[in-house]
């Protein structure tokens, strides 16, 4: 296919879609008068921008925006679900280690009261008070 | 601002806040001028509705980094036009993988039968996808030829000459059918 076109033919078509001097129209209204072909040439691209203009479409079908917005409240229950299964699939593991621990804490402090078992033991004066404390305080 | 702009702003900040049924309104007022450049660019094929529901779906996830800088007909448009582009270089690259010169014969037969109509839709999708989406804007959609190259982003001469081209090989193909 020919993919080059005339002088004369790239006028006409500039002229379809800018706008041209006052000189290329007298110009190319003079050549339409006597080029036969330019004449056949402007009714076909003239035929062929009709064509077009009537594909347009206006709509995806019925229904499209209630598919979208399905779409859209099917993602967000599957990231609810993602959220609530990754919490699933480790809260076996999560309660297992805490078990663990309080058991470890038991076995350690050899105590069994809710403070040990908590590490909330109470504490001696020295930890509460730091030596340099102490020692800052007056003679 | 027009009251359409100011009704779509509306509906955005709505729908920011999870307001679904205003994003549905959004998507009603904006659907003809999408549908019109997807299914303009892709030819009536199911993958145009595929991405239609990309384009929506696209803007809903920035609706937080929507300015109003532009209309949301230009913005969803410029979406349309990336999506559609991606699927015509991607359906391209598939069709040069599977074609063979067998089937080009047949499609060159097959162009003897089909009508005027039907071979301009043919030859309009047999373009470079760069010069459909400047016909699609221009010819099809009616936008002017500044607005076609602000939507794509190319300098006027680019959108004239890519414009002239398109025209002038669709012309040749359907020379032997347009004659009076």
């Amino acid at each position: 296919m020919n993919d080059s076109f005339s002088e004369h033919e790239e006028l006409l078509l500039r002229s379809l879609d800018a706008p041209v001097s006052a000189q290329d129209r007298e110009k190319l209204a003079a050549l339409m008068q006597s080029e036969f072909a330019l004449r056949r040439q402007s009714d076909q691209y003239s035929r062929i921008r009709e064509m077009m203009l009537r594909q347009q479409s206006d709509s995806f079908g019925p229904f499209f925006a209630e598919r979208i917005i399905n779409q859209l409240k099917q993602r967000v229950n599957e990231i609810d679900y993602l959220i609530f299964f990754f919490f699933k699939k480790y809260q076996v593991l999560v309660v297992g280690v805490l078990v663990a621990l309080l058991i470890a804490n038991i076995l350690l402090t050899d105590q069994f009261s809710l403070r040990a078992i908590f590490g909330l033991d109470k504490p001696a004066t020295e930890d509460i008070y730091s030596i340099d404390a102490y020692k800052s305080l007056p003679q | 601002m027009s009251m359409k702009e100011d009704l779509d702003e509306v509906l955005i900040e709505k729908s920011r806040s999870g307001d679904m049924a205003a994003f549905k309104m959004l998507v009603v007022r904006h659907e003809g001028k999408v549908a019109g450049v997807v299914r303009s660019m892709l030819g009536a094929i199911p993958e145009a509705e595929d991405v239609g529901q990309e384009v929506f779906i696209k803007f809903y996830d920035s609706l937080n980094k929507f300015r109003g800088e532009s209309q949301v007909s230009t913005y969803l448009i410029r979406i349309a036009i990336n999506l559609a582009l991606n699927e015509l270089k991607r359906k391209q690259k598939a069709n040069a993988r599977y074609a063979s010169l067998e089937n080009a014969g047949a499609i060159g037969d097959a162009a003897d039968t089909m009508d005027l109509k039907e071979l301009l839709d043919y030859e309009f999708h047999q373009l470079d996808p760069d010069f459909q989406a400047v016909a699609t804007l221009r010819l099809i959609e009616g936008y002017s030829t500044e607005e076609t190259s602000s939507l794509l982003g190319i300098p006027l001469g680019t959108t004239l000459s890519r414009l002239a081209r398109a025209q002038h090989k669709l012309r040749m193909a359907l020379s032997k059918k347009l004659k009076p």
